[in-house]
């Protein structure tokens, strides 16, 4: 495998079961067992009703584009980012609820009118290392 | 009815520090900090001694050792730029309660200068993003930097649901250039070289009175034509990086008859926060400037439609046509109209971002300072006259302003209704 030169995430303890699931290809979510509702990033508490007990649900790994913008500065970007420019950035909207941020593959920097927010996108993943593997996203 | 805080206490001064802009030597962030600091307490006639409580982003111990004080009351408030209106609005709590008596609110950002001294003389308030950051793990992968790099995304959401354009967001660009041509302190002022300008030497940065190679007059063909810099962000939606050092004083109603300059009261105030990193924003075309804009107004007793005169955080064209909606100043999506259709403009009927903004006057980094001293130049009636500086401005005829700061990205708001005194 080709050196991966991009930013890598360190995976913490309460979000180490989205890392193991991303290392099988799977979205693994974090779901409140009291109000069921999933959220994004992982955390001990629900945000919604403030509920301790969280599970984690295996997601359906579809979204949609909720906004995106083009990078065009190699000098704003991280490092590794620098030589991509152009490239695209996206708020991705889980089927499941919440939001995910993300670079959009198989889409053409140079011409943004023809990316559409809402259109419908499917997660993919990375190897990055043996332990991360990042999820990127694509246009169905 | 206005809130019991409301006019509790008021701005008695607002100075700068002695170069602003690009000067031609850099001075560290505290210097910038100690020279608006004596600026503002000669120009008021309060002297330094008398301070005791201050405010600042992160620098507070810092300023109080430096100048020998032991204060009362120590706020380190550092929420990115809106910090400077939430600490307007902490002094007069504190005022207000009974606490203290002389609050100084400051600043200092070598944006433009630590390029020079490899960040030497920041001071450096923020740390960086731990890498277990729930907000940084899960976006510092996708290589989003600069906070044009976030922004961008606002825009195009905005747009995509109101159907604004991005020559709508550039018309803001160019009106507040326009401004910029009345301030003779703003970095882009005119074009070096024009008028009573010289022409700038080999390697040097000009700004303020020196003019700039890209100063002066602008069009939405001169926006739209910038170089991209995040789609739909291109070059002039985007503010300047400069030094600036500002500080203001704040008193209760006897203190404030001593001083040497009138008060400008501060009749309501609010803060509020809707997300830290953008992942986590709700709406991409809505601020919390709606509730801190709210809980301003109903401190005040006073509405949007009573307010004269707008000085708005525009870190970028988006932030400033956006914010005019959540603080009532135009429809929602229709914020950028304020000045495409010029109300926004010299001689309109809502004056917006009268030194230039951020976007041509100044923008260190932080930006709350420069909408607070400008806010008092106007409401004081000093603009015009040259102020403690000497540098004169556009002197409009409002009597009451709103001051929004946006910090983070879109993340955090302050928000102050600020009258000119009877």
């Amino acid at each position: 495998m080709a050196e991966y030169t991009k930013p890598i995430p360190s995976p913490d303890p309460v979000s180490q079961p989205f890392w193991d699931g991303a290392k099988e290809g799977k979205l693994m979510l974090p779901r409140c067992s009291d109000c069921n509702r999933v959220h994004w990033y992982p955390r001990v508490i629900c945000p919604f009703c403030h509920s301790m007990n969280i599970d984690w649900v295996e997601a359906t790994g579809k979204g949609t584009i909720h906004t995106f913008a083009v990078q065009n500065n190699r000098g704003l970007v991280a490092r590794g980012w620098g030589d991509e420019v152009p490239y695209v950035t996206a708020y991705i909207d889980l089927a499941e609820g919440d939001r995910m941020l993300t670079v959009l593959k198989g889409v053409d920097p140079n011409d943004p009118d023809s990316i559409e927010i809402g259109a419908a996108v499917q997660i993919e993943f990375e190897e990055a290392s043996e332990d991360v593997h990042i999820p990127f996203w694509r246009p169905v | 009815m206005p809130g019991e805080a409301s006019k509790a206490a008021a701005i008695i001064g607002a100075a700068e520090a002695n170069d602003i802009g690009y000067p031609a030597t850099p001075k560290s962030s505290l210097t910038l900090h100690i020279e608006a600091i004596n600026n503002v307490c000669k120009m008021t006639g309060i002297p330094i001694a008398a301070i005791d409580g201050i405010f600042s982003a992160g620098w507070s111990p810092q300023i109080a050792e430096y100048l020998g004080l032991h204060p009362k009351y120590i706020d380190t408030t550092a929420v990115g730029g809106c910090s400077f209106e939430m600490h307007v609005h902490h002094a007069l709590a504190a005022i207000h309660a009974g606490v203290i008596n002389v609050a100084l609110v400051t600043h200092g950002e070598m944006g433009f200068s630590q390029r020079f001294t490899g960040g030497k003389g920041t001071g450096r308030p923020f740390g960086g993003g731990d890498p277990w950051d729930p907000g940084t793990q899960h976006t510092s992968a996708y290589g989003l930097g600069g906070a044009p790099t976030g922004y961008s995304h606002a825009m195009n959401r905005h747009m995509s649901r109101y159907g604004t354009t991005q020559e709508d967001f550039a018309e803001i660009a160019v009106v507040t250039r326009e401004w910029a041509t009345l301030n003779p302190r703003a970095v882009m002022y005119r074009k070096a070289g024009e008028g009573d300008l010289p022409p700038l030497e080999q390697g040097e940065w000009g700004g303020g009175k020196r003019g700039h190679t890209f100063g002066g007059p602008i069009t939405v063909d001169t926006v739209m034509n910038s170089r991209p810099i995040s789609w739909p962000i291109k070059l002039l939606d985007v503010c300047l990086v400069t030094d600036h050092g500002g500080a203001v004083l704040i008193t209760g109603p006897e203190i404030a008859k001593t001083s040497k300059t009138p008060p400008v009261w501060i009749a309501g105030a609010g803060e509020s926060i809707s997300h830290w990193n953008m992942l986590e924003m709700p709406d991409f075309t809505e601020t919390s400037a709606g509730r801190s804009a709210s809980a301003a107004y109903r401190m005040a007793g006073m509405g949007p439609e009573d307010m004269e005169m707008a000085m708005i955080y525009d870190s970028f064209t988006v932030t400033a046509g956006i914010t005019a909606e959540m603080l009532g100043l135009a429809p929602a999506g229709e914020g950028p109209a304020l000045w495409k259709d010029r109300h926004a403009a010299p001689g309109g009927r809502l004056p917006i971002n009268t030194n230039g903004g951020g976007l041509s006057f100044n923008h260190s980094g932080m930006y709350g300072m420069q909408l607070l001293v400008e806010a008092y130049r106007q409401l004081s009636g000093t603009a015009e006259d040259g102020g403690f500086s000497g540098d004169p401005g556009k002197q409009t005829s409002a009597r009451s302003c709103i001051v929004n700061g946006t910090g983070g990205t879109l993340s955090t708001t302050g928000t102050l209704v600020l009258v000119s005194d009877d």
